[in-house]
């Protein structure tokens, strides 16, 4: 056999073999949608690759879950009814006395697998959720300083006394717990939990298909099944991709809009924005467990050199702007008043007192941020360089993709990566301590490392408040002025989010934490 | 009895330059900063923990060590599992150190498989997209040499070449997907999708072909035998298409060979800003996110693509032209 025949007789064998597996839909499918079609998500975060939700604080698996999971109560917190409670899979919740709060749960709600929803999964969840190595911890405290009872199947008495701290703390956590199935939880690590989604919610999860989550309408959804045929959530990393995606159509909804973006699909008839303050807050952290941020005096420096009305000009309508390490619609906001102003004078004053005259002397400071979540980080980086690098601080900024930026964010023992680490915070809750206790309490500290008995003290103060009115109190007087003081991260504004969806899609309902409603959604 | 010792000569040498090319990205990838480690445990672990599941993986031994046991599993056909990606394949971030509950990883060859096939698809439409760009252009300005035409095939590849891939991306996105409708632009859920990004990845390709083309017409024109077929009273379309176009194609071949092979490893940022999920793609994101078996096992599928299209290629020539002989 010679060269000519062998690749004759190979071609021929391969188009044998090919033919019979040729679907001529490949080529002549029409690539727009059917009629029916699920609602198409863009977002611009990937997820964690575990299903678990009380296994990340990722802002898009936490989206994901929005539309499979069912909550308690539902927090809108829009700013003219900050306190509106949307009850869902609990029908009422009433305090007791100080330590006791009783939830009276819907009855008729199934899981996604069938099982019939109980006062024994709310259980579960609250446990497995307060365990201490779940890295979405939720507070007000550990599994063990809190029992909860069920004296049947729709009702669940939470008694806080173990904990010394009120049980009104759970009212504000009941709309940011997704709720879990017990059966999936007993399966423990590597069981059903992580492998994939069963919730309550609208839409039952399908599969994750690379980057794309694929989610179908629950037909028993507790509401009433949805009226779409399901959601596709996809991560795509590329801001400028997104937008395309959706001017020619191909996505419904996307996230975290540019605001030079905003202007364009402004002028897009096909095009309509949903601008929301948000629960979430853009931080400066200062990584206070090494040199030179674990001195107060150089982290309030620090917060003295920067303007922030000039962030803000640059945040544009992305950005609004707040004197809190809380968002404006969380409980117990106010402006604090001793939070750190652009003063150049007081930042000098500091720095010599510290040691470090005009910055003389000072390490070479590390300030990491990312490129292609949120809007404007690199940007508005380059301008707390500059003024930083004004007052003496030998700063470089680290602008990094977000996959790099996440592996650097959270601190470790002997202090994280860097020295300045930019990264918002959202919950989907009024409740402050998801914020604050996440972050200042000794025992989380999760980006900024700061170990202080003072504000630890302050923390359960608040939370071991009597009732809402002295919690508020303690968080205005004592607590947030604390913090205002010794400055353990820089809240620089109040995002605004803003989402671009398709003129068609109607009743898509979004949250200020990013999270979306869809059950009542139509397409066209 | 030639074809195989053909082959087993190919296939050896083939075999040495992906041996090469392993021990080269391998070795480079461990000098590199950056600890896949801390990746994979999350931003949170304590040092002391990277370090025990560093060991435990074999990461603190020396390059050779690791590269000998690399290569042992790839033999038997084990690329390992990716360092980050969960077995449905998606793009992952951090997570947190302690947590028992991560899912189980992805086989690379698994993830090779998913998205191989899309880049295939894309590359092949893009070859044949830039012939029907580049075959009539580059013959007519090789049939005419010095000419309008062949001034034509300069300026027109000078233009083409001159087009950033990226920006011609967005353009034509915006103008084709976005204002006409015309093509769907973003992802993957058909071969519609394929065609805007093959289209770009043509127009790149496409001035190589056109001036090897007028090129190597030009030269075949002016052989004696081409003034022979005139003689024996060949018509012109006979002479170009049966016997110019026969002789100019082996040069062409060659290029195609070495440009398809290039696609395949080169199509990052076309699959980027498309979010084409390719082989471009998942490259991008195991770069990004220090996937070392990741990268290491998508430069060897690479490696070995381009070391068969160009036996293939050479077969193919050879079967043009007999007196070819590699």
């Amino acid at each position: 056999m010679d060269r000519r025949k062998f690749l004759r007789y190979g071609a021929m064998a391969g188009a044998a073999f090919a033919a019979p597996r040729i679907n001529p839909d490949f080529f002549f499918t029409a690539a727009r949608a059917a009629d029916v079609r699920p609602l198409t998500f863009l977002s611009a975060e990937n997820i964690t690759g575990n299903w678990d939700p009380t296994s990340h604080t990722t802002l898009s698996q936490s989206n994901i879950e929005g539309f499979v999971m069912g909550f308690l109560t539902r927090a809108p917190m829009r700013p003219e009814t900050p306190d509106e409670v949307i009850y869902e899979l609990a029908t009422s919740i009433r305090e007791i006395d100080a330590h006791h709060l009783e939830i009276k749960l819907r009855e008729g709600v199934s899981f996604h697998d069938g099982k019939p929803f109980t006062a024994a999964d709310v259980k579960a969840t609250f446990e497995y959720g307060a365990q201490l190595d779940r890295p979405k911890q939720v507070y007000p405290g550990p599994t063990d300083t809190f029992e909860v009872i069920t004296p049947d199947d729709y009702t669940v008495i939470i008694d806080t006394s173990k904990g010394g701290y009120g049980a009104s703390l759970f009212i504000f956590l009941a709309s940011y717990l997704p709720i879990l199935s017990a059966k999936d939880v007993a399966e423990g690590s590597k069981g059903a939990l992580t492998q994939r989604l069963n919730g309550t919610g609208p839409f039952k999860f399908v599969e994750q298909r690379g980057n794309d989550t694929v989610m179908e309408a629950f037909p028993g959804y507790f509401k009433g099944a949805p009226k779409i045929a399901g959601v596709t959530f996809s991560f795509v990393g590329d801001a400028t991709t997104r937008m395309l995606s959706l001017m020619n159509g191909q996505a419904d909804v996307i996230e975290r809009l540019e605001p030079e973006q905003v202007e364009t699909l402004e002028k897009d008839a096909n095009i309509k924005l949903s601008r929301l303050v948000s629960v979430e807050n853009k931080y400066l952290w200062f990584r206070c467990s090494k040199p030179p941020f674990n001195d107060p005096r150089l982290r309030k420096a620090a917060a003295h050199a920067i303007d922030r009305d000039m962030i803000m000009e640059v945040m544009g309508s992305a950005g609004q702007a707040s004197s809190n390490y809380v968002s404006p619609i969380k409980f117990g906001y106010f402006d604090i008043p001793n939070y750190p102003k652009y003063d150049p004078e007081e930042c000098q004053r500091l720095l010599a007192e510290a040691g470090f005259p005009g910055g003389q002397g000072l390490p070479e400071i590390e300030y990491i941020t990312s490129t292609g979540f949120y809007p404007k980080t690199k940007e508005y980086g380059e301008v707390i360089t500059a003024m930083l690098q004004e007052q003496g601080f030998p700063v470089t900024l680290n602008v990094m993709e977000v996959a790099a930026w996440n592996e650097r964010l959270y601190d470790r023992p002997g202090g994280g990566p860097g020295h300045m680490v930019d990264c918002g915070w959202s919950t989907g809750s009024p409740e402050p301590d998801l914020v604050l206790r996440t972050h200042f309490h000794s025992t989380s500290k999760r980006i900024c490392g700061i170990e202080d008995p003072e504000i630890d003290a302050a923390l359960d103060a608040e939370r071991n408040a009597e009732s809402l009115e002295a919690r508020k109190q303690s968080l205005q007087t004592n607590l947030m002025p604390m913090l205002a003081d010794k400055v353990p991260a820089l809240s620089l504004f109040t995002s605004v989010l803003i989402h671009g969806m398709r003129k068609d899609v109607e009743e898509l309902f979004i949250y200020p934490d990013g999270l979306s409603d869809a059950s009542k959604t139509t397409l066209g | 009895m030639f074809i195989l010792r053909f082959l087993a000569r190919r296939l050896f040498q083939g075999a040495i330059i992906v041996f090469l090319v392993s021990a080269l990205i391998f070795t480079l990838l461990r000098v590199v900063p950056g600890d896949p480690v801390r990746l994979m445990a999350g931003g949170m672990a304590p040092e002391a923990l990277i370090d025990q599941i560093a060991t435990e993986m074999g990461l603190r031994d020396p390059i050779y060590v690791q590269f000998g046991r690399y290569m042992g599993g790839v033999v038997h056909g084990d690329f390992g599992e990716s360092f980050v990606r969960p077995a449905n394949g998606a793009a992952v971030g951090g997570a947190s150190f302690n947590d028992s509950t991560r899912s189980e990883r992805a086989k690379v060859l698994d993830l090779i498989a998913q998205t191989a096939p899309k880049t295939i698809q894309l590359a092949l439409l893009a070859m044949v997209f830039a012939l029907i760009i580049a075959v009539p252009i580059g013959v007519w300005g090789g049939l005419n040499p010095g000419k309008l035409p062949d001034r034509l095939a300069l300026y027109l590849s000078s233009v083409f070449v001159s087009l950033p891939n990226f920006w011609l991306g967005i353009v034509l996105a915006l103008l084709l997907s976005v204002k006409l409708n015309l093509v769907p632009a973003i992802g993957y859920k058909g071969f519609a999708y394929t065609i805007l990004p093959a289209f770009v990845l043509a127009i790149e390709i496409a001035p190589f072909i056109i001036r090897n083309l007028s090129v190597s017409v030009a030269g075949v024109m002016g052989q004696t035998f081409i003034d022979i077929a005139r003689v024996r009273g060949l018509t012109r379309n006979q002479i170009v298409f049966r016997h110019a176009m026969k002789n100019s194609a082996v040069p062409l071949l060659n290029l195609l060979g070495v440009q398809f092979s290039m696609l395949l490893g080169g199509v990052l940022v076309i699959e980027f800003i498309f979010d084409y999920p390719g082989l471009g793609l998942l490259t991008i994101n195991a770069v990004m996110q220090r996937d070392f078996p990741l990268i290491q096992g998508i430069a060897i599928v690479t490696a070995a693509a381009f070391v068969l299209i160009n036996i293939v290629v050479d077969l193919c020539a050879t079967a043009i032209d007999p007196r070819l002989d590699y």
